[in-house]
């Protein structure tokens, strides 16, 4: 919910460093690709531009040019894998981030950030790669149809989700009350029995909530989980064991 | 028993206790109070100073910490070290990343940066580290420095180092800190008193935003001219000229070329390291934005053009038909991209179907760009149906000089709905979500209380603050709210009269205690049948109106004095727990204090109950109780409790049942705005704002009230249409008053006779009967007295009788749509001619009758007062001969049915003929016939005007202004006699610039009655000063009078407010004893919530002023063994 841009810049930097220290990111390229649409194209590298993004005050007027470097490579959805196989899930959340900006289009990768009006522009099938990766790797906890079915269930009010999922955190005030977590050292970057459902990926708040509204209502995300259902599906989660991974996506691509 | 616990009359003990528990509020209050106390400096004596402070409390102070950037500078480059003090915190981002990229990038300098909020140096320690921090700097950058009292200490510590410095950068700012700038040769210590044209500019348009404007202008022009001049002076003013393009330009990329260029230029370390910058990137200073748009706009038509070529949404959003709504921004924001929360609004009007018009503006005058791309060029119409302001600033003058009848100007000429939101700006969004009194106090005064004045509404705090970068975030909620409020402004102009659903709220005043169905001075059910009347003449649907008003009470409450809890109210609509549930999210809170719904108020043990009627598109409804007992006021002070399920039915009953267009609050007061809550700047959990939900608000306010208006305004956000409170009648004087004054008349005739002591013997004995020995010393009866003693207790008796006799009291209650007569505006009138307006050249008729007589009133006045018999006749037949002369002329002026016919045509004709002047005719029969011509015309002239607006009629004008989605002009609360400026009533009530008090004009007066007031003192203690004096400090009185009791206050313990140039009274300086003529005097100040609110530099103020006199050095007057100077909170609301 609240990101990059809420996070002290300093912090932030050495949070990268220790995570990129940790662990290598550099992946040889899979043979998992998709189809660009049209009108995006993809950054350079993965780790420079979640780097930059993440580093960088967010678009200055249109009139700026922009220093992002495109090249045309096709979209990839390997390196999101590869994080979420490793349960690095910090760096899966940054590359989730970057992908929806780079499906969004060429003026969503100027801007560095998505405005809701295009996410009609996002192929299901693209949203729906990224959303099984994470269902995947996460038990079913993680990824956007996880969040659309808790959001619907908490009738599509947004405070009563983040609190759901863990995104605000409770003020000791003596009237209850919610604020923002911060990003990133507030948020849970590892899948254990604590982990709220739904708690990832992080789409932020800092712009208000109309870009998550329009990713959940993608039809990609549609007839999902109806209301009800989804009712049963939560209950029978709560109390049942947690179903097993499926180890390999559904390979249901539309194209 | 469990019945009983929750029922609304009998309070569960522990809950009475903490409702009922004043001593609570005073716990409260007390940790508002400074921890000043402790870092009081330790004097010498035994003073005791005790004050409020701004800023402490419950405010956790920002720290400039978060700002500082120290570089690892690995490669040993020289360092260079940046101080800057800025009022915008959204510099902070920008420049940090700019020092970044530069420690990251460069190879030649390594930088080291801190930055201040200008309003934290005004925390001692902050200061401190301000100044120590420049010691070592090299280079100081300053922009938007406008309050004096911070100027000058950013002006004392630069001026120190200055010589020392590289580069001192200073823009816009005041001109005394403007002198600071120095780069090279460059230098502007000239300012305003050189010749150039350079300078001239400046001391032509010293302040304000016309300034801020011209330079801005200099800027696109200047450096242009100056690329060609070959010296190195002008070198110098061009690089000046390029660093304020570069700041302007805002941008980190910007601001890392400047600060190349800068530290390459004048850093010595540097000089010859030759380093690449490239030329500022210029933006537009005002235009359009979106974050979608190629560019940014300077024309509205090429802007829409654009938008209706907009693949991304779809064709409802960008045809004809869709509401558009203006928003206002911030230029630095958006250049140094700290403009998620401007996004954030967009997004989210436009996801809710509204089209949006972002303009900008980077000075500080708005109505420019408001007038360019939000009306019309050809048609002059608006091309928005509502404006949104994000910048939380006043339209004209942001922070510095306000021109509040420009920007209200402009505002007329677009004529829609004017919202002004604010981001945080001194607080975080943790900081202000925990603070109960929610918004900080300074941007209370700078945010709140100044839009207002142009006739902004509903402060929305829409955007928080991170505490790590500064940035702005937006408030997902708070946002979703603004925005939906906006569209229904909007809606409410674009809709038909006849489909517009209006919801009119009664509730019973005083809270709980009256009448179903009154207000304050308002006949509520005559003024409503008066409004629907008209309503329906102008095209409302009110289907099934009665024929009187009589009739509309009957149908609604059946019965004239119903109270809340009578069972005969008219059932509106029962609502089940289930829908009420569905409709009312926050209802799980209310649950705490009133248990499962429906609970036992407004329910009827299985369905809530709402109680009013419904005519056609109106619905006249019946506010519930606030539902504890006692004031009001105190749920607005109580953190633990809530509304009623009852209550909460009620507003979603009008929001999402009815669908209201728009709710119109009928008169002073009801419950709503008094609901547990931050004070100002509602969160998510504040219950008005939960309330009053989506529903524009209008609310019929006395004009007499501005104070609690101001919490309707800002807790509500309500759009507040005052109405006249019933034209005020002398009280005159009955029963044993009136006796008494027989008594005294024939005291006069016959006090040389054998009678005298035999008549004032009834006199005391009469006076006695009627309580007066309370208030006027009596000797024993059967005391013997002496003829001259006689004389003065008659004396003192009479003036406390004239007293009474000539107070006011309203007469009647008033009715919207129906003025005074213009003989009941004589009382009123006779009270505006008692006052002398030096600053207008009108003398007071009482002083002119003095004069006729060869006395001065304030003589006549203070003789008066000591009881001296014949200044109180003199007074009495002054008085007698105001109210005549005043009289004649309103009579000549009013038709047969007593209503006014035009003041101007008929004061013509009779300015015209000297001769037929009725008060000259009345006086020539008195003992003044001999008055004044000319002061007499110009002072008639005057009530001329007042009497016009007296009895002009606005109040329905203004409610029909707002329910069109139209905007309705502002105008001052108050006291219609001390300025007649609240005339005509119809105005949306503000209070004043928090700043500005006390006035020049409130300061004499104020020194007038502490004079009167110590010298009656002194008579009454046998010839000793008083050492104390205690004083409360009301809110509607400070507003009413332009901060005389402050000033009394300031007056009494010697010290003396002084305005800045742009009037603003931040600074005091004390009165040597000399002057004074007396001792200082101590005051104990009782201070009302509403004044420590509304005026909280104020409060600042009289802390500097008591401890600037506890720490003089005064030998002479140890009469007053110990000063104790004691500021304590009573909460009141008036």
């Amino acid at each position: 919910m609240t990101t990059h841009s809420l996070a002290s810049l300093h912090h932030q930097y050495s949070f990268l460093k220790r995570l990129s220290n940790s662990e290598s990111i550099h992946l040889p390229p899979s043979s998992l690709f998709l189809h660009p649409s049209p009108s995006s194209s993809s950054s350079s590298s993965s780790t420079t531009t979640t780097t930059s993004s993440t580093t960088t005050t967010f678009s200055l007027s249109p009139t700026t040019s922009s220093s992002t470097p495109t090249t045309t490579n096709p979209i990839s959805f390997d390196n999101l894998k590869h994080h979420l196989s490793t349960q690095n899930f910090f760096q899966a959340d940054e590359e989730t981030r970057r992908l929806l900006i780079v499906l969004a289009g060429e003026a969503a990768q100027k801007r560095r950030y998505v405005f809701f009006s295009e996410v009609q522009f996002i192929s299901e099938a693209d949203l729906k790669a990224i959303d099984e990766l994470w269902k995947q790797y996460s038990n079913n906890k993680f990824g956007y149809s996880v969040q659309k079915r808790l959001w619907q269930k908490a009738n599509k009010d947004f405070t009563k989700f983040f609190i759901k999922v863990g995104w605000m955190k409770k003020l000791d005030t003596e009237i209850e009350q919610y604020n923002y977590r911060a990003f990133p050292n507030e948020f849970t970057w590892e899948l254990n029995d604590e982990t709220p459902e739904g708690h990832l990926p992080l789409t932020n708040a800092l712009r208000g909530t109309q870009l998550l509204n329009s990713i959940l209502s993608h039809p990609a995300f549609e007839g999902e989980e109806d209301e009800k259902e989804a009712e049963v599906k939560g209950s029978l989660r709560d109390n049942g064991p947690k179903p097993l991974t499926s180890l390999f996506p559904k390979p249901d691509y539309s194209f | 028993m469990a019945s009983l616990v929750s029922s609304p009359f009998t309070l569960p003990a522990s809950k009475a206790d903490q409702l009922s528990s004043l001593s609570q509020k005073h716990f409260f209050l007390h940790s508002f109070l400074p921890k000043k106390i402790n870092n009081l400096p330790n004097s010498k004596s035994s003073l005791k100073v005790k004050c409020a402070a701004v800023g402490n409390g419950l405010f956790t102070q920002t720290t400039p910490e978060v700002r500082r950037i120290v570089p690892e500078n690995k490669n040993n480059l020289p360092t260079v070290k940046i101080v800057y003090v800025v009022l915008e915190a959204q510099y902070q981002s920008s420049l940090s990343s700019a020092v970044q990229s530069l420690n990251q990038n460069s190879n030649f300098a390594s930088f080291e940066v801190v930055g201040y909020l200008v309003e934290e140096l005004r925390d001692e320690n902050t200061y401190k580290t301000f100044c120590k921090d420049l010691e070592d700097a090299n280079i100081f950058i300053g922009s938007l420095i406008f309050v004096e009292e911070l100027a000058l200490k950013v002006k004392t510590a630069v001026e120190k180092e200055r010589d020392r410095l590289d580069a001192v950068l200073v823009f816009p700012s005041m001109p005394e800190v403007m002198r600071l700038n120095k780069l090279g040769s460059f230098s502007m210590s000239q300012l305003g008193q050189s010749k150039s044209p350079f300078f001239q500019l400046f001391k032509r348009k010293k302040q304000g935003a016309g300034f801020a404007d011209s330079m801005l202008k200099l800027v696109r022009t200047l450096p242009k001219v100056l690329k060609y001049l070959p010296s190195d002076k002008a070198q110098d003013a061009r690089l000046y000229i390029l660093s304020l393009q570069f700041w302007l330009g805002g941008s980190p990329d910007n601001l890392q070329n400047f600060l190349k260029m800068i530290s390459s230029s004048y850093v010595p370390a540097l000089k010859g390291t030759k380093v690449d910058y490239s030329d500022p990137v210029l933006f537009l200073d005002s235009g359009i934005w979106h974050p979608l748009a190629p560019c940014m706009y300077d024309d509205v038509k090429e802007y829409l053009n654009w938008y209706g070529t907009r693949r991304d949404v779809n064709e409802k959003l960008r045809g004809p038909d869709a509401p558009v709504i203006g928003l206002v921004l911030q230029r630095s924001h958006i250049v140094t991209g700290d403009e998620s929360h401007y996004v954030a609004v967009i997004m989210e009007l436009e996801a809710k179907g509204a089209k949006v018009i972002p303009i900008f503006a980077g000075g500080l005058d708005f109505s420019g760009p408001v007038e360019r791309f939000l009306i019309d060029p050809v048609t002059k119409k608006p091309m928005v149906n509502s404006v949104v302001s994000l910048t939380g600033f006043a339209l004209v003058g942001g922070p510095a000089r306000q021109d509040h009848p420009r920007a209200v100007e402009a505002l007329m000429k677009l004529d829609v709905p004017y919202i002004v939101a604010l981001p945080l700006v001194f607080q975080t969004t943790e900081e202000w979500l925990n603070s109960t009194l929610g918004l900080h106090p300074i941007q209370v005064a700078l945010q709140v209380a100044l839009p207002e004045l142009d006739g902004g509404m509903e402060p929305i705090v829409f955007a928080g603050r991170d505490p790590r970068t500064g940035k702005s975030h937006a408030l997902h909620k708070r946002v979703e709210q603004l925005c939906t409020r906006a569209i229904k402004w909007a809606e409410l102009k674009r809709k038909s009269k006849t489909e517009k659903k209006l919801a009119i709220t009664v509730f019973s005043f005083p809270p709980d205690k009256g009448n179903v169905g009154t207000a304050a001075y308002l006949n509520v059910f005559a003024s409503i049948y008066s409004v629907l009347k008209d309503l329906q003449k102008d095209g409302y649907n009110v289907e099934g109106l009665p024929e009187t008003a009589e009739a509309l009470i009957e149908d609604v409450i059946h019965d004239k004095e119903a109270q809340f809890n009578s069972p005969n109210l008219n059932v509106a609509y029962k609502m089940s727990v289930r829908e009420y549930q569905n409709l009312t999210p926050y209802a799980p809170a209310l649950e705490e204090n009133w248990g499962k719904p429906p609970g036992n108020l407004n329910s009827d043990g299985e369905n809530l109950l709402v109680y009013g009627k419904q005519y056609g598109n109106v619905f006249i409804g019946v506010q519930p109780t606030f539902g504890y007992e006692g004031d009001p006021m105190r749920l607005l002070f109580s953190k633990s409790a809530s509304p009623h399920h009852g209550f909460a039915a009620y507003y979603s009953f009008v929001e999402k049942i009815f669908e209201a267009d728009a709710v119109l609050h009928f008169g002073t007061h009801g419950s709503l705005e008094f609901m547990p809550g931050k004070q100002v700047g509602m969160s998510d959990v504040c219950y008005p704002d939960s309330l009053i939900g989506n529903i524009p608000n209008v609310y019929y306010y006395a004009a007499n009230n501005p104070s609690e208006a101001t919490i309707a305004k800002r807790r509500s956000y309500a759009n507040t249409i005052s109405y006249l409170t019933p034209p005020a009648e002398n009280a005159g004087l009955y029963k044993g008053l009136k006796q008494l004054s027989e008594l005294i008349s024939s005291y006069q005739s016959l006090k040389d006779s054998g009678r005298g002591q035999q008549i004032v013997s009834s006199i005391i004995s009469t006076a006695r009967q009627c309580n007066l020995d309370k208030d006027v010393e009596l000797p024993e009866e059967g005391e013997e007295i002496s003829a001259k003693e006689r004389d003065l207790v008659v004396g003192k008796v009479y003036s406390k009788i004239m007293e009474i006799e000539s107070r006011l009291l309203p007469c009647g209650l008033h009715v919207i749509g129906e003025p005074p007569s213009a003989m009941e505006a004589v009382a009123t009138l006779v009270n505006i001619a008692a006052l002398d307006r030096p600053e207008d050249g009108i003398s007071s008729l009482p002083s002119i009758l003095a004069e006729t007589v060869g006395r001065n009133i304030e003589d006549v006045y203070r003789g008066s007062d000591k009881g001296i018999l014949k200044d109180v006749e003199l007074l009495r037949q002054i008085t007698e001969a105001s109210r005549g002369a005043i009289s004649a002329f309103v009579q000549k002026t009013t038709n047969k049915n007593g209503q006014v016919v035009d003041v101007a045509d008929k004061l013509s004709s009779i300015l015209g003929f000297g001769i037929n002047e009725p008060w000259i005719q009345y006086l020539s029969n008195t003992k003044f016939y001999r008055a004044d011509r000319e002061k007499l015309r110009v002072l008639f002239e005057f009530l001329g005007e007042c009497l016009k607006l007296v009895v002009a009629d606005n109040e329905l004008g203004s409610l029909k202004q707002a329910l069109e989605g139209k905007y309705v002009e502002p105008g001052p609360g108050g006291d219609p006699i001390r300025n007649p400026k609240v005339l005509p009533t119809g105005k949306n009530i503000h209070a004043l610039d928090p700043q500005a008090i006390p006035t020049t004009a409130a300061m004499q007066s104020a020194k007038v009655v502490v004079d009167r007031l110590v010298e009656r003192q002194k008579v009454d203690n046998g010839g000793k000063y008083p050492e104390t004096v205690a004083l409360v400090l009301w809110g509607t009185d400070n507003i009413k009078t332009y901060g005389e009791s402050l000033a009394q206050v300031l007056w009494m313990i010697g010290v003396r407010p002084v305005a800045d140039t742009f009037g603003r009274v931040n600074r005091v300086e004390p009165v040597s004893l000399e002057e004074l003529g007396r001792p200082r005097i101590d005051v104990v100040v009782n201070c009302s919530g509403v004044f420590r609110d509304l005026f909280i530099n104020q409060m600042n103020l009289l802390d500097r002023a008591v401890k600037m006199v506890a720490e003089l050095d005064e030998p002479w007057i140890t009469g007053c063994t110990k000063r104790l100077i004691r500021l304590s909170f009573k909460m009141r609301t008036c």
